[in-house]
This record gives structure tokens, C-alpha cells and sequence, in this order.
């Protein structure tokens, strides 16, 4: 609870700043906006130009990646910064600030770091979502809703494990700024159909780095074509959270203050 | 001058190897992402947009490389340089800054060439199997010096709207987010409708990516090289009278 009250002071707080700058939110938001319209802008012109993704129609694929980019941005709009503020504590040997407050530093970090820079993301995602919903052939079953949503979540957990490794590796490999580059170049695989990559691929995005989850899987349960490794993913991805968690606990273990 | 200034980069930034060398893991990751989708977006068609499937392999692969090879943080630099102030010891220096910033671009790329140009070169053509020589070397050696002329200078022309906006970040994310679109990285130019293919070629973005990758591809004309000429000059002309004109507001407050 206590944890609670203090992350809804940090949210008003964070708000507050990025408003007093109104110029600067609103042109973050623009640009975050117009930015997460790239990944579809390349399925439009493969689409515009008469080829397709096989079995996938265009506005399927949009789901696909209208849920990825809802995703993403839930996770960057919570814990994007805390690879960054990690990062830049553990460069300059000052997380022993962190470490002082009565809180469990994670969540700490995650409270103190809400960015509603990424508003921009989350509002282009659902407003992608809400055209794709409208034109594929959703099925209107509960089990497929339910089945989407529950994967929705666990690929928003996998987002935020992502991010959480992202800042507890920062530790190790202190002031690399191109960290996100590694993820993201991951990341991608999750933002199309997840058949057109080899077998092998498929296994690690399903089930080491389950990436799969967070744009495709619950697309295709929407769409009624759920497959059975998409729960067994499920299961992974709040493991993947937890490894992530744990590998942050324990990067704290072992952080020295001496800066780098 | 010019040596010692990209020699002192590359040993500076030798230290930092680490940050430049993983492009190696990111460089082939992305390239193996386009390389399934194309591959399955094409099947069975012959060419789409007018490229065949292996070009648009090729087109890809350059591109990654000649990102590596033109990468620049000109504007970013310029900008911190002058919102804190430092940028009066450059300015009181018997050389142009803008010379030193090409210097210090040319030892960073130098090491880029090393980390991360040639291991992906290698990684491109022997795990990938793509076909890494140049249509024509010439061509293409010129094409790439281009770009990165035109790079840098467009660069440090957006760097200098510090001198008159203390920040520039939203300036910087604006172009950055357009150059991704209309350079040709995302997806080769010839998939846009004619229409914003002709509003391209007045634009600087794609003879930074698209044209040496086409160059690279062997799909060009000297006429699209002699364009890109034409821009490197217009860049560089245009940051020279935009610097003058800095120079004549620059009062060195920083903040």
C-alpha cells in the first residue's frame, strides 16, 4: 500500500513536470506519436505495393503490431526510465542515494522514473488497435477475448522483464547507452507474423525471449487461431518478469559505488 | 591538423569499443529480421516495386553498412557544445570548428570502419550468403563519400539551431523521425508512390542512404551520383552561411 500511495505521488509529479514544459510534451507526444507509425508504414507500402504476409491479411497484421506498440509503450511509460536513471547512478557511483530510501529500490526506481513522454506511443497504439479491431475478423467469443487479453498481459509482463534486464544489466556494463539497440533489435521479432521465421527462431521467441507474446499471440487469439506453445509462452513470460527482477536484486548485491 | 584530431577520436573512443562493437550483434539481428520478412513477402513474385529479391537482400545489407560507415552525431555535439558554453573554446581557436567536428567524425568512423563495418561485412557475406561486392567500386566509393559529406553537414546545420533555441531535442527528434522515413532505411524509396518519390528528391535524405545503396546495388545512373554532388555542395554552402550568420549572435551564455 505504502509503495501504492507513493507511486500515484510520483505519477502526479512526473505529469506535472512534463506539463510545465507544455510545448515540449506536446511536441514529445507529436513526435512519439508520429514515431510509432513507422512499423505500420512498412506494412502499408508492402500492402500499397500488392504483396502480403502469407495468410495474413493487412489489417491482421496491423492488430499484430498495434498490440506490440500498445505493449511497448505501457512498458516504456512505466519503466522506460529506469534503465536510464540505473544507468546513469551506477556510472556516476551515486545509487547508494537510491539505496538509502526507505523502499525497496526497484520499485523505487520504477516509481520515481514514469515517463509520460511515451503517452505518445500508448495513444498512436490504441488508436491502431481500435482501426485494425474494426476492420479484421475478430472473434467475438469469450474464450478468444479472454485468451487475448490473458496474452496481452503476459506480453506486457515480457515488456517490462525486458526493461527491467535492460537496467539491471546497466549495472554490469556501465554507461552503455546502446543497450536498448540489443533489445530492440530482438524485439523485432515480435512485431510480425511470427511463421515466417525459421523454427529456430520461432522457439526463442515463444520461449527463451518470448517476444512472440507481445504482438502476435494475442493478435492471433483475437483472430481465432490461437496455438497451444501461446499458453505454455504465457507461462514463461511471468518467469521471464521474474528472472528479471531477481537479476536486478541481485545486481544490486554486487554494486561497488565505485562509478565507472 | 586533421590527422591529429582523428587520431586523438579513434583512441578515445577505442576505449569505449565495447559501445561500438555491438553493432555487430544488432547490425545482423536487424538484417535477419528483413531478410525473413522480405523473403516471405516476396514467395514466389519475381520483383516487387521493381526490385528483385536478392537487390532488395543486397539494398538491405548496404544500407547497414553504410550507416556504419556514415554514422554522425554532429548535431547532438554542436548542440551540447553550445547550451553549456564550451563552445567558446572553439571559437577562439585559429581553426573552423566545423573542420574539427569533420576531423573528429573522420577518427570515430575510422573505428566504425573496424568494429563495426568489417565484421559485418563478413558476417553479411559468409552467414548470410549475400552477394557484399559493389556493382561498381568506383561508383560507389564516391557515393558513399558523398553521403557522408551530406550527412555531416546537414547534421551540423540542425546542431546549429542552438545558437538560436536553447533546446533542440525536439528539432533533433523531428528530423531524425523524417530522415528514417525518406532516407530509404526502412524501406527502399521505390516502394512510396511517385508522387512523394518526386518531394524526395528535393529533400537530403535519401542521398544518404538510398542512392549509395542503390549505387551499391548497381541500379543508378551517373546522373544520380552527380544529384548527390549536387547536394553534398548545397549542404555544404548552406551550413556556411548559416554558421556565419551564428557567429554574428554568438554571445557564449550558455546554461
Amino acid at each position: 500500500m505504502k509503495s501504492l500511495s507513493i507511486y500515484k505521488i510520483c505519477i502526479k509529479t512526473a505529469v506535472s513536470q512534463a506539463v510545465a514544459y507544455r510545448f515540449n510534451f506536446f511536441l514529445s507526444l507529436l513526435i512519439t506519436f508520429l514515431g510509432s507509425l513507422l512499423l505500420p508504414l512498412v506494412a502499408v507500402l508492402i500492402y500499397g505495393a500488392g504483396a502480403s504476409f502469407p495468410g495474413w491479411s493487412f489489417h491482421e497484421v496491423l492488430l499484430i503490431q498495434s498490440l506490440f506498440t500498445v505493449s511497448q509503450a505501457m512498458a516504456k511509460v512505466c519503466l522506460g526510465n529506469v534503465l536510464w536513471d540505473t544507468m546513469i547512478h551506477v556510472r556516476e557511483g551515486s545509487f547508494e542515494v537510491v539505496l538509502l530510501k526507505p523502499m525497496e529500490p526497484l520499485a523505487y526506481m520504477i516509481a520515481t522514473t514514469f515517463s509520460p513522454d511515451s503517452f505518445g506511443n500508448l495513444l498512436c497504439g490504441l488508436a491502431l488497435f481500435g482501426y485494425a479491431a474494426a476492420h479484421a475478423q475478430i472473434v467475438s467469443a469469450a474464450a478468444a477475448i479472454g485468451a487475448g487479453l490473458l496474452l496481452f498481459i503476459a506480453g506486457v509482463a515480457v515488456m517490462a522483464g525486458i526493461q527491467i534486464i535492460m537496467a539491471a544489466t546497466s549495472f554490469k556494463w556501465v554507461g552503455n547507452s546502446r543497450l536498448p539497440e540489443i533489445f530492440g533489435s530482438v524485439e523485432a521479432f515480435g512485431q510480425y507474423p511470427i511463421a515466417i521465421f525459421p523454427s529456430a527462431i520461432r522457439a526463442v521467441a515463444t520461449f527463451i525471449v518470448p517476444v512472440s507474446l507481445v504482438g502476435f499471440f494475442p493478435a492471433a487469439a483475437l483472430l481465432g487461431r490461437a496455438e497451444p506453445e501461446a499458453f505454455w509462452g504465457a507461462g514463461l513470460s511471468l518467469l521471464f518478469l521474474g528472472f528479471g527482477v531477481w537479476l536486478y536484486q541481485h545486481m544490486i548485491r554486487r554494486y561497488k559505488g565505485a562509478g565507472g | 591538423m586533421i590527422y591529429a584530431v582523428a587520431v586523438a577520436t579513434f583512441k578515445e573512443w577505442s576505449v569505449y569499443r565495447t559501445h561500438t562493437f555491438v553493432s555487430v550483434f544488432v547490425g545482423p539481428v536487424y538484417f535477419a529480421v528483413q531478410y525473413f520478412i522480405w523473403t516471405a513477402v516476396y514467395g514466389s513474385r519475381p520483383e516487387l516495386a521493381g526490385m528483385a529479391l536478392d537487390q532488395l537482400i543486397r539494398y538491405f545489407a548496404a544500407t547497414a553498412l553504410i550507416g556504419y560507415l556514415t554514422m554522425d552525431f554532429a548535431d547532438w555535439n554542436l548542440s551540447m557544445l553550445i547550451r553549456t558554453g564550451k563552445f567558446l573554446t572553439f571559437a577562439l581557436r585559429p581553426i573552423h570548428h566545423r573542420f574539427f567536428a569533420l576531423s573528429q567524425k573522420l577518427g570515430h568512423r575510422v573505428l566504425g570502419f573496424a568494429l563495426e563495418f568489417i565484421p559485418c561485412l563478413l558476417i553479411f557475406h559468409f552467414l548470410f550468403g549475400v552477394d557484399m561486392r559493389p556493382a561498381n567500386l568506383p561508383w560507389t566509393f564516391l557515393s558513399v563519400a558523398l553521403a557522408f559529406s551530406i550527412n555531416f553537414h546537414f547534421n551540423y546545420i540542425i546542431g546549429m539551431a542552438s545558437f538560436w533555441v536553447v533546446r533542440t531535442e525536439g528539432i533533433r527528434n523531428v528530423v531524425s523521425l523524417i530522415a528514417k522515413v525518406f532516407s530509404g532505411a526502412l524501406i527502399p524509396l521505390a516502394f512510396f508512390p511517385e508522387w512523394l518519390r518526386m518531394v524526395q528528391f528535393f529533400l537530403p535524405f535519401q542521398y544518404t542512404v538510398y542512392v549509395p545503396a542503390m549505387v551499391f546495388t548497381g541500379s543508378f545512373t551517373p546522373w544520380l551520383v552527380g544529384y548527390q554532388a549536387v547536394a553534398a555542395l548545397v549542404m555544404y554552402l548552406v551550413s556556411e552561411l548559416v554558421y556565419r550568420r551564428a557567429m554574428r549572435r554568438f554571445c557564449d551564455v550558455g546554461m
